[in-house]
């Protein structure tokens, strides 16, 4: 007697297997009249506010190509993936743009490790990368052929702080970082910078994100009373930290930060950190205030389209569809080999800054130093770049 | 040398401090755990649901936390005894499995909806006491909200503990503990009983969620990290002990300042597990408990 | 195993073997081999918490060993590749019998909390120690399989689960399945007829230990990078073990029926939910632990039973 559990079974994995040939079929071919571009990002899962501000800048740049004809004539569709904000999800992502919607080209994704993982898939399959926001050094170190990054990466922020911090005299250095990729990476680029600029790295400590309590951290790292702090946090933590620094007494002449958490646009209001954030230092991929030429329309369309002023992710997302429009108007064919070979080849000017790539795939961009200053982010370097200059960091004791 | 003796001393306040919320948390559970043998794995979810409901108190009607805890701790009751009642009473006899897989499956529903409700942003209080320190000496300073939810947590801990040890309810719940047919066939109804602790388990819970939230952070997932500390708590005090969760909660908030100060805050968590794998090893019945494991 | 069961089981093999024939492309097939590795891992994972009766939360940490160890021995120290994939299912064993001698000393949820506390030492250790494992920075993994990859993975995966099948039956139906489902049922009772439960369970956990740790490895091979969250995590482990009670644990096809539905699902609900399907899965779960206790299988089987009873 066939017992119903094995005939279940058959039929479970006959139905399965018909399932996910009938599910693939659904690729269907290019229109003939849209140009498809992939784009993985991280629209649900514990990134999912970033991705939703990558969206909304390529909705941007999105609507601006498009008014002005699209690319080879045809209008730009893009085709997202949400890769949940997991490693492997981007990974399906490449495979599934790639084999099913044929796109030659590929955006994304958000995270570091995200994109990182995606490197092997597009290598294998040849097709090209733009990375938007990934920051970690490892995601350019990998040799392959078929990725550009339009951002700067962790090394760029360690070395704008450090280009900074050696006009001010300072010796030693504190590194705390949480203990993600992010956190690690940045905290690795930093460490390797520091010796070059004269600077020795006393104290390293990495912290469990999301933690309620970091005193006894913050205590340890006053006790070895570095000159300057070089924190790689995210929002929440960049709020507790300051915070609990006050209550413990630490009283660094320079509070420095890779970004994020402290340049993030809430940072100094009263809902986060307010006054804590005030005097505090961070690298910066790009500011609405920045004197690039489309800066200012870029913030106002990107505050029309999402209710609330964009940080710089939503700046680079733009920035590298205008990168990708650029390019395949420029390639000869439009196979995802000859589009790889426009790319190499940009130079533009976007309100992000100039754009153009070296042998690596990498944009030299300049970053930029920020200082908290009443309430408000102002650059105070590089020089040219500057709007203010940097005000001494006063003891917790003496603030009002 | 004396700066590094009073580093350790503040590691072990502030430890105190974070140890009284975890002790609340920890009796929560050995309520739910001792007396029911629930393995309550939407602990933490119920916990996050009390910082939501006093986060909203705190944006529409302005209800100070240190009141609206007690608003939350009332609804997580009425939940607490919903949920007993409604689902878990019906497997109330079967495996440990199916309780743990049930409580799993109602952790996601809550966090999940949660999530689609209020969204997967972040929220953060901000109140005027967040800025005072108390200052003990020129070497410890102790951040005031952490002062004032250590006072009400030493109150909730000494009512749980005589209401747990003193009153009959009490009583009805340490004989289900002891030997549940016993306690039947002794008159006491013992589903009923059962839906009140679970409710009450989940109040103290509620309860611990509004005194963190001006201290913390709000967002989803915040309670799944204290799901397992609760665990490791109610087995460091020993199973069935309320009175045992009380003193581990305070023992693991020190264990781990006193990790993050000498080794790193990354180790904090790690020095949770082995701390718990520790005592189940060596030492099953905890400190306090007696019961076999 | 009667005949006509055996045909069935080879006929069904043979047919997932020659999809590839029909499925051509790299995302449909990593989507199947998914699918196979967690039925591989749910059988694996039946060993121990459905014929043994403990429940095991902690399945990642074997799963993470078979992936650290593949990626580590061969990136860092070099060595050759089939040497490396062995080596990480031996640590993954070791594992088992470190984590067994303790935590087999506990009874009911006692052991399944300690089997998650494991899992987690071992992740955020992992976390940590960035100079060994790369922490959340991430090691790149080596390829196992040259050209056309996405097929050999599917048939490796395909294979795994047909050997833990395989193993499964072989248990069963075995003396040591026996003892294993005494244990199950009164550990106390089956000590006092001379069964020595601390040693079978361990056993079990191994084997179960050695199957997961080299789905760890294809599944780190095939996605290229691995990471401590996705290797070592929580809700690995929670899949594997709601996998292996949907489908019905104890049972011989129940976690590979129930790993079928929850892979689909999954892939389903991330088109069409996209942020709710955490919500349909906890509703899923609880749905079944109500009313089909016994998962799909064991469920189908008691009521066939009931029905072939009557007549």
């Amino acid at each position: 007697m066939i017992r119903p559990s094995w005939l279940s079974r058959t039929l479970l994995l006959a139905l399965v297997v018909g399932a996910a040939c009938k599910g693939g079929d659904e690729g269907k071919p290019a229109a003939s009249n849209t140009f498809r571009i992939g784009v993985v990002t991280s629209l649900t899962g514990s990134q999912a506010a970033f991705g939703q501000a990558h969206k909304n800048g390529y909705s941007v740049a999105l609507a601006e190509i498009n008014a002005k004809g699209g690319v080879h004539g045809k209008q730009i569709e893009l085709v997202y993936y949400d890769d949940q904000s997991k490693p492997d999800q981007a990974v399906q992502g490449v495979a599934k743009l790639v084999d099913q919607d044929h796109v030659p080209l590929i955006l994304g994704g958000f995270s570091s490790e995200n994109t990182r993982a995606m490197i092997p898939a597009v290598t294998a399959k040849k097709v090209p990368l733009i990375m938007p926001t990934a920051t970690a050094d490892n995601v350019m170190e990998t040799g392959s052929t078929w990725v550009y990054r339009i951002c700067g990466g962790s090394s760029s922020y360690a070395g704008a702080t450090v280009g900074f911090l050696k006009e001010t005299g300072a010796k030693t250095i504190a590194i705390v970082y949480e203990n993600t990729n992010f956190g690690q990476a940045n905290a690795k680029a930093m460490k390797e910078l520091a010796a070059g600029a004269g600077m020795s790295v006393i104290d390293e400590e990495a912290y469990q994100a999301n933690s309620p309590d970091y005193k006894a951290l913050l205590q340890r790292v006053k006790s070895n009373n570095p000159d300057v702090v070089y924190f790689a946090s995210y929002l929440i933590d960049a709020t507790t930290l300051m915070r609990q620094s006050a209550q413990v007494g630490l009283n660094p002449k320079y509070v420095t930060s890779a970004g994020t958490g402290f340049a993030a646009p809430e940072f100094p209001t009263e809902k986060q950190a307010g006054k804590y954030a005030e005097y505090t230092y961070s690298v910066s991929q790009w500011m609405a205030t920045s004197k690039y030429p489309g800066s200012k329309e870029f913030d106002a369309a990107f505050t029309k389209l999402s209710g609330a002023h964009p940080a710089y992710h939503g700046m680079e997302a733009y920035a590298t569809l205008v990168v990708a429009a650029d390019a395949i108007n420029r390639a000869k064919t439009e196979d995802s080999a000859a589009i790889s070979e426009a790319i190499r080849a940009t130079k533009l000017t976007t309100p992000f800054g100039p754009i153009e790539f070296d042998a690596k795939g990498q944009n030299p961009h300049q970053i930029l130093i920020t200082q908290v200053q009443g309430g408000q982010y102002k650059v105070v370097w590089p020089g040219d770049q500057a709007e203010a200059k940097p005000v001494p960091t006063p003891a917790w004791d003496d603030r009002h | 040398m004396v700066v590094q003796i009073w580093s350790a001393l503040q590691a072990v306040l502030n430890g105190l401090l974070t140890g009284a919320l975890y002790a609340i948390v920890g009796m929560g559970m050995a309520l739910i755990f001792g007396v029911m043998r629930i393995v309550n794995f939407a602990h933490g979810a119920f916990m996050m649901l009390g910082m939501y409901a006093t986060y909203v108190l705190f944006e529409k009607l302005h209800v100070n936390p240190y009141f609206g805890f007690l608003a939350a701790a009332a609804i997580l009751f009425v939940l607490g005894y919903a949920t007993y009642e409604g689902l878990l009473r019906r497997i109330a006899d079967r495996s440990d499995f199916m309780q743990i897989l049930l409580t799993l499956g109602i952790s996601l529903i809550i966090t999940d909806g949660v999530q689609l409700i209020f969204g997967a942003d972040y929220h953060q209080i901000s109140i005027p006491l967040l800025d005072i320190n108390v200052k003990l000496g020129p070497h410890i300073s102790l951040n005031a909200p952490w002062l004032l939810s250590f006072a009400i947590t030493v109150v909730l801990a000494t009512g749980m503990f005589l209401f747990v040890m003193k009153s009959r309810l009490g009583r009805a719940l340490r004989a289900i503990a002891q030997n549940r047919y016993a306690a039947s066939l002794m008159g006491i109804d013992v589903m009923r009983v059962q839906a009140l602790s679970f409710g009450l388990g989940l109040a103290a819970v509620g309860a611990a969620g509004g005194l963190l939230l001006p201290v913390f952070y709000l967002y989803p997932t915040a309670g799944d990290q204290f799901t397992l500390k609760a665990f490791v708590i109610v087995v460091l005090g020993g199973m069935g002990s309320v009175g045992g969760a009380a003193i581990a909660g305070l023992v693991l908030g020190v264990i781990e300042n006193l990790t993050s100060l000498y080794w790193g805050n990354e180790w904090a968590l790690v020095v949770d597990f082995i701390v718990f794998l520790l005592v189940l090893s060596l030492r099953p019945s905890g400190l306090f408990g007696s019961q076999r494991v | 195993m009667t005949r006509q069961r055996t045909l069935i089981a080879v006929a069904a093999f043979a047919l997932c073997m020659l999809v590839p024939l029909f499925v051509h492309q790299d995302y449909q097939l990593n989507v199947l081999f998914r699918l196979f590795l967690f039925a591989a891992l749910s059988l694996a994972w039946n060993l121990v918490g459905g014929y043994a009766g403990q429940l095991s939360l902690g399945q990642a940490a074997f799963f993470g060993c078979g992936a650290y160890g593949l990626v580590l021995f061969n990136e860092k120290l070099g060595v050759p590749i089939p040497i490396a994939f062995a080596l990480g299912v031996v640590i993954a064993v070791g594992a088992a019998f470190l984590i067994g001698r303790v935590a087999f000393r506990l009874r009911g949820p006692y052991f399944a909390l300690s089997t998650i506390a494991f899992a987690e030492v071992l992740r955020i250790s992992a976390k940590n120690l960035t100079s060994i494992t790369g922490g959340d920075v991430g090691v790149q993994a080596p390829a196992l399989f040259g050209s056309d990859p996405s097929r050999w993975f599917y048939w490796s995966a395909v294979l795994l689960t047909a050997a833990a099948f395989a193993i499964t039956v072989w248990i069963a139906r075995s003396r040591f399945g026996y003892w294993l489902q005494a244990i199950r049922e009164d550990e106390d009772t089956a000590l006092a007829c001379g069964i020595d439960a601390a040693g079978t369970k361990l056993r079990a956990l191994m084997i179960s230990a050695a199957l997961s740790a080299i789905g760890g490895g294809l599944y780190a091979s095939l996605f290229y990078f691995i990471v401590p969250d996705q290797v070592l995590g929580l809700d690995i482990s929670n899949q594997i073990a709601i996998a292996g009670m949907l489908g019905g644990a104890g049972t011989l096809t129940g976690p590979i029926v129930g790993a079928v539905l929850l892979e689909s699902a999954n892939e389903l609900f991330k088109n069409l939910f996209h942020e709710a399907h955490l919500l349909i899965y906890g509703v899923l779960i609880v749905l079944v632990v109500l009313f089909l206790p016994e998962g799909i299988v064991g469920t189908l089987g008691r009521l066939w039973r009931r029905r072939t009873q009557r007549a």
